[in-house]
């Protein structure tokens, strides 16, 4: 996918430079280390014998890769089949993976390619297809918070559904991978590499004039 | 619209990364993945690895039978203290063998064996599992079942498809 409007400008994003704002410790507020790091540890685990670390890789790893391939605009059931490919092909392939600290990002890009993938096999693929039928896992919040913050996410859920097909995937993939590599990024969204941190940045302007329209900042 | 890339400083860094964390706990609250898919997950990764312990069921029936022709068809029973696996054997057009298994407890993922190859089953509703269409020869099979909040391995002695 091809950025049109805005010319990359070299100075803005350099290749396979992190995001401004993404650091390493995204995923760490609840002091734990981050997701990456988990993943390499376990990984490692699993490779020093320890049988049942994979399970705990899978476990830590799994509704990352749902995210990813629900980025694609895949029905969840196609979303599954991608996130059981990525799996498989982990399976197979896990000694292509010399360095446990690049497992997360293995996982996270094979997910991206699949779902690519699929999305063009199936480009009837209609997210809206068993939405909402399966039973959905619960979310950890206390209720005062939840009250307080349902309507703020009702904002943003509403300013998320009217940003263009792009930028939500592209916010998506930024959101949940807490160790983007940009370089790779952009070669799975067809994008060249300098336009991705423009366009990240314009995407969550649009997203913020969006929210500001629906009279809601979100708690951004 | 602004671009705020160039020149961003610590501020907007900041503003950015709270925004996508927001966006973080949107997604996760309003298209979380199925609740039982990291437990798929999990059983259709470990039924791929061998070397884990796979408790051995106990044959109820015969296993000496075997399917001759199209219109035969074998039930083989395995089972231990508190899972019970039924197989039935059937001949497919092609000289093949399909396998159509139900489980108790419900399968979680489950492999079909022979020497060197593998297939994995396509699970249905309420336990049932197939193998659609697997050469006749000697085969076992190991599954994996959830059993009191845990995954738990089992495995057929071989027997004949």
């Amino acid at each position: 996918m091809p950025e049109g409007r805005h010319a990359p400008r070299p100075e803005e994003a350099a290749p396979g430079a992190r995001a401004p704002g993404q650091g390493e410790d995204e995923s760490s507020a609840a002091g734990e280390p981050p997701r990456w790091q988990q993943a390499a540890e376990l990984f490692g685990r699993w490779r020093a014998g320890e049988t049942r670390a994979m399970d705990d890789l899978v476990r830590l790893m799994t509704p990352t890769l749902w995210h990813m391939a629900r980025a694609y605009g895949l029905s969840p059931s196609a979303a599954e089949d991608v996130v059981q490919t990525t799996w498989l092909t982990f399976v197979r392939k896990h000694d292509s993976v010399l360095d446990p600290t690049a497992v997360s990002a293995w996982l996270t890009v094979t997910a991206r390619r699949e779902a690519w993938r699929t999305s063009r096999v199936d480009s009837r693929s209609n997210a809206m297809e068993d939405e909402r039928l399966e039973p959905r896992l619960p979310t950890h919040r206390s209720a005062e918070d939840e009250a307080v913050e349902a309507v703020a996410s009702e904002g943003l859920w509403h300013a998320v559904e009217q940003l263009d097909e792009r930028c939500r995937r592209l916010l998506r993939i930024v959101a949940f991978d807490d160790r983007p590599d940009y370089r790779r990024i952009a070669a799975d969204l067809r994008m060249p590499i300098g336009s991705i941190g423009p366009t990240r940045g314009r995407c969550l302007a649009k997203l913020r004039a969006l929210i500001v329209g629906h009279g809601e900042e979100a708690g951004a | 619209m602004m671009v705020r890339v160039e020149g961003m400083n610590a501020y907007d860094e900041e503003r950015d990364a709270a925004l996508l964390a927001s966006l973080r706990d949107v997604w996760e609250e309003r298209d979380a993945p199925p609740s039982d898919l990291t437990e798929r997950m999990i059983a259709s990764v470990a039924v791929d690895d061998v070397s884990r312990e796979y408790a051995l069921l106990t044959p109820v029936t015969a296993l000496e039978g075997a399917v001759r022709s199209e219109q035969s068809r074998l039930t083989l029973q395995f089972s231990d203290d508190a899972t019970s696996v039924l197989l039935h054997v059937s001949a497919t057009e092609s000289g093949g063998r399909r396998v159509d298994g139900w489980s108790d407890p419900p399968v979680l993922a489950a492999r079909l064996a022979q020497d060197a190859h593998e297939w994995a089953a396509d699970l249905g509703d309420e336990g049932r599992f197939a193998f659609a269409e697997v050469p006749a020869g000697l085969s076992t099979v190991r599954l994996i079942v959830r059993m009191d909040g845990e995954l738990r391995e089992f495995i057929t002695p071989q027997f004949e498809v």
